[in-house]
């Protein structure tokens, strides 16, 4: 690997001085070894599970038109779909004021807020949905602060479609927060203050220029919420129930239990068309690069 | 479905070229020390964790280990599903499995059982009716109603009857997510009497289980899973395994155990077809099917021996909640093998559907 | 007011984190929250159980494989992408950021049946592969970031006066790049470190990871010694932001 990245370098050298000439030579050296890895690695495995989807077990579309026309699992695309949504809408209300904080302090404010967002960010998915399996749990402290009061019967909390939407709001809302974030940490805090100079009440300059100029962070976060969540895996299948499935639970039902492979494939290849589709639309009018820089 | 899956995996080795030629260039050294690894005398032994666990590693690894020297590594959970997956991937997890009667005669039918190698098992050392469908019994099982009874001071549910009348007897329940188990029982409270259970009329008993769905509050999949249910008080009553409710009452935990209306099978000792250690796996399957052995491991949860030799060492009063105790096996169901491992696949589809619709 | 909201989500976002520490002192065989009593039983039983140790290397092994291959992929692929134009740019660049568009269940679906076609499943290298491929596009969009902001004047006044490309590679490139490259390449470990599905799919016995323990000890056993490897990892993460703070004496770029 070394030698390719200096075989290459007296072409790139030479070509420093005259400008020109840089756009002529193609590195293909330097591309080689990331392309043949994530095409051997990436592009044909999931190609595998795309043909899987049609040939497994005979050639046909069968699978397909099984899940378009069974019920059940129309209503696992629908369910999987109002779930993102409601976990997206949940994390753009609670992250936006977080960073909206973030950035208009400078102070020692702004270094908990960002120290609490990451601490939960580099936490892992699994030892957070294991942390709401013993808040919400028979005996955590939920439950506990309920019959405390008395309040009668303890309310059901785990393994509802209530614990798995909490679970997945709390680990997708730090993306949301440091999406909204590196969007408005770049706005001028100058063009607040001409507003404010200018007679803008700060309810009326956050309105009329603040907020119009963090749109494109709420765009980014929404779309990255939306996207993780529609595949979510860990925290539906261990905080949620079978009964309002999501998709990444059908797909890990049938493999487990049914070894239905090519059913599986097919509801795979849904969710990642789902998924590419909210992405292209995105890239359509926004670009992909921005939603991850 | 096995057809399919061959066809499958025929395709997949066209895939192998470079996916291999990659791993072989990148991480060949790596791949050497997997393999050395594997090849020290280890078998590995797919159990159900646990307390279950726990008891075979008492009366079966340690002792067998102490013997032979041969390590005994085990991997959770029993499942059907990844005996077949493991066979066809050629890839194994374990050697060993221990699963009910009728999916172990279902794997054999579908060519996932390794012969008996009757050059390692001796005849001779075997109890009457040990073999069956290349596998060798190991325990009869009861699944079982079971409550708490701090919940009912006046009396608890006594029958799946019971178990379905919300009214009389509130509370929170949990059933195992098991097809034809939940059958049976919807059958049962439905007033099927047990002796004509089989063949299942189905479309009665999803009728039944439409009834109870809404008021059951888990659906669990893993024995420890069910003690920690009613441990923490999540569930008032449940189906559960016999000795899994045994073993809380052990511990002092109000816990009621109902023998009316419980299923009971047999576990069957088995090798997956092709397994790497399958010499020694059937080493170790016949020293634990041995009198001792068995006694120890059903001594510590309740599941009844199927050596009958085994009985000398058990401990009446531990006899007593086993489903091989005759009052017990008065009222229980036992499991039509044959219907069952015919029917269960298209049962489990039904079920998984019901399940999540 | 909206200081108040802030803080109140904050608390959201850290309270059920630090809720595990406790509970990995615990003297309770289930899930209990307070615990009962205190003890450091779960903390023995971790350091002495190969349940949990073997997973806790084959993590630490798998994440430093991978983050070595995704860097080894990676750099060469950035300079040839930052300072080159060639046609089927903007393909090369969706090849790179695809493991980011698909789903991990799908990958991992995926995988499970391409490594068990050539018999890698439940290998060490078979996890290393794919999940230093995943962790490809975060480390290539921070090399990237890097080389764009690179001054190559650098390159070539070192040039100038009389370098060859070699040293100027090593002299001045190189140590420039270096906190850049560093940053990626603990975004690749952490990629592999804390990735759970594709894990769970095709770590199997030999190669099993600490989240795919994780998810079955929840699953399966229930086993209480979740709480003291979350805490340990929570307590690494603590100490790991602590420190990013610190260092920079300024809000930490983190991450």
């Amino acid at each position: 690997m070394a030698g390719q990245l200096t075989a290459s370098l007296p072409a790139a050298g030479a070509a420093a001085p005259a400008r020109a000439a840089e756009g002529q030579s193609v590195p293909w050296l330097l591309l080689a070894p990331a392309t043949l890895a994530l095409v051997v690695m990436f592009v044909l495995p999931i190609g595998y599970v795309l043909l899987l989807s049609i040939t497994d077990p005979a050639l046909s579309i069968a699978h397909y038109k099984r899940i378009f026309s069974v019920p059940l699992y129309t209503r696992v695309l629908f369910n999987t779909f109002t779930t993102s949504l409601t976990v997206t809408v949940a994390c753009l209300l609670l992250g936006y004021p977080v960073a909206y904080v973030m950035t208009r302090r400078s102070d020692w404010v702004s270094t908990v807020l960002l120290m609490c967002v990451a601490v939960c960010f580099w936490t892992g998915f699994i030892v957070r949905t294991y942390a709401w399996l013993v808040i919400l749990g028979n005996k955590g402290p939920v439950i506990g602060i309920h019959q405390a009061l008395g309040l009668g019967p303890p309310p059901r909390l785990l393994f509802t479609t209530f614990s798995s939407t909490l679970g997945m709001v709390h680990i997708l809302l730090p993306y949301m927060i440091l999406a909204l974030y590196s969007v408005m940490k770049k706005i001028d805090p100058n063009l607040l203050r001409a507003a404010a100079s200018l007679g803008a009440r700060p309810n009326a300059s956050f309105r009329e220029v603040f907020l119009p100029l963090s749109l494109p962070g709420v765009v980014n976060g929404g779309i990255l919420v939306f996207t993780i969540c529609l595949g979510f895996f860990i925290t539906p299948i261990l905080l949620g129930t079978p009964k309002d499935m999501m998709i990444s639970q059908l797909i890990n039902q049938q493999i487990e239990e049914l070894l239905a492979w090519g059913f599986a494939s097919a509801v795979a290849v849904v969710l990642l068309v789902a998924t590419s589709v909210v992405l292209a639309v995105y890239n359509r009018f926004f670009g992909l690069d921005r939603l991850w820089g | 479905m096995a057809r399919s899956r061959s066809t499958i995996f025929d395709r997949r080795r066209l895939l192998k070229t470079g996916g291999a030629a990659l791993a072989g260039a990148t991480l060949g050294p790596l791949l050497v020390t997997e393999r050395t690894v594997a090849q020290t005398r280890t078998i590995y032994v797919n159990t159900w964790g646990g307390s279950w666990t726990a008891a075979e590693e008492a009366a079966f690894f340690k002792p067998f280990t102490d013997a032979t020297g041969i390590r005994v590594r085990t991997v959770a959970p029993v499942s059907y599903a990844k005996l077949k997956a493991q066979v066809q991937s050629g890839s194994y997890e374990w050697d060993i499995t221990a699963i009910n009667q009728a999916e172990w005669l279902r794997a054999e039918r579908e060519g996932l059982v390794e012969p008996i190698d009757w050059t390692v098992v001796q005849k001779d050392k075997l109890f009457p009716d040990a073999v069956f469908a290349n596998g060798i019994s190991y325990c009869a099982l009861g699944t079982n109603l079971a409550y708490r009874k701090d919940k009912f001071p006046n009396g608890g549910p006594q029958s799946w009857a019971d178990f379905w009348d919300v009214k009389k007897f509130p509370g929170t329940r949990s059933l195992y997510n098991n097809a034809p188990r939940s059958a049976i029982f919807a059958l049962l409270a439905d007033g099927v009497p047990r002796d004509k259970i089989y063949p299942l009329d189905l479309d009665r008993a999803f009728k039944k289980l439409d009834q109870i769905k809404p008021h059951i509050k888990v659906w669990w999949t893993q024995g420890n899973q069910s003690q920690q249910l009613i441990r923490d008080g999540e569930i008032d009553m449940m189906a559960m395994w016999n000795a899994r409710a045994s073993e809380l009452a052990a511990q002092g935990l109000p816990v009621e155990l109902v023998w009316n209306g419980a299923t009971v099978g047999i576990t069957m000792w088995g090798v997956a077809k092709g397994a790497p250690n399958r010499k020694l796996a059937w080493e170790f399957i016949q020293f634990a099917v041995q009198p001792k052995p068995q006694a120890e491991f059903c001594n510590r949860l309740y599941y009844g021996p199927t050596n009958p030799k085994a009985y000398e060492f058990v401990k009446p009063e531990i006899a007593k909640q086993m489903p091989t105790f005759p009052d017990n096996a008065k009222v229980t169901v036992p499991t039509n093998v044959e219907w069952e491992a015919t029917n269960v696949a298209k049962l489990q589809e039904r079920f998984t559907q019901w399940l999540a619709s | 007011m909206i200081l108040v909201v802030a803080f109140l989500v904050a608390l959201f976002l850290l309270a059920p984190i630090l809720i595990i520490i406790p509970m990995s002192f615990s003297t309770a065989v289930s899930f209990q929250f307070p615990p009962p009593g205190y003890s450091l039983g779960y903390y023995r039983a971790y350091f002495t159980s190969h349940d949990w140790l073997d997973p806790t290397f084959n993590s630490f092994l798998i994440a430093t494989c991978s983050m070595a291959l995704t860097m080894l992929l990676v750099v060469p692929a950035s300079f040839g992408y930052v300072r080159h134009r060639f046609r089927g740019k903007s393909l090369f660049n969706l090849l790179m950021m695809s493991p980011l568009i698909v789903p991990h269940v799908v990958a991992a679906l995926a995988y499970y049946g391409y490594l068990g076609a050539v018999r890698l499943n439940g290998t060490i290298a078979g996890v290393v592969l794919a999940h230093g491929v995943l962790a490809v596009p975060v480390a290539f969009l921070v090399v990237c970031a890097t080389l764009k902001g690179f001054d190559r004047n650098l390159e070539r006044a070192a040039m100038s006066s009389g370098a060859g490309p070699l040293r100027t590679f090593f002299w001045v490139t190189l140590p420039v790049l270096r906190p850049g490259m560093m940053v990626a390449a603990l975004f690749a470990f952490l990629a592999s470190f804390n990735e759970a599905v594709v894990a769970i799919f095709i770590s199997g016995r030999d190669a099993a990871t600490l989240p795919k323990k994780m998810y079955e000890s929840i699953r399966l056993e229930s086993d209480p010694v979740i709480a003291v490897v979350s805490s340990l990892l929570i307590s690494a993460v603590l100490f790991g932001v602590l420190l990013s703070v610190v260092l920079r004496r300024k809000p930490a770029n983190v991450p």
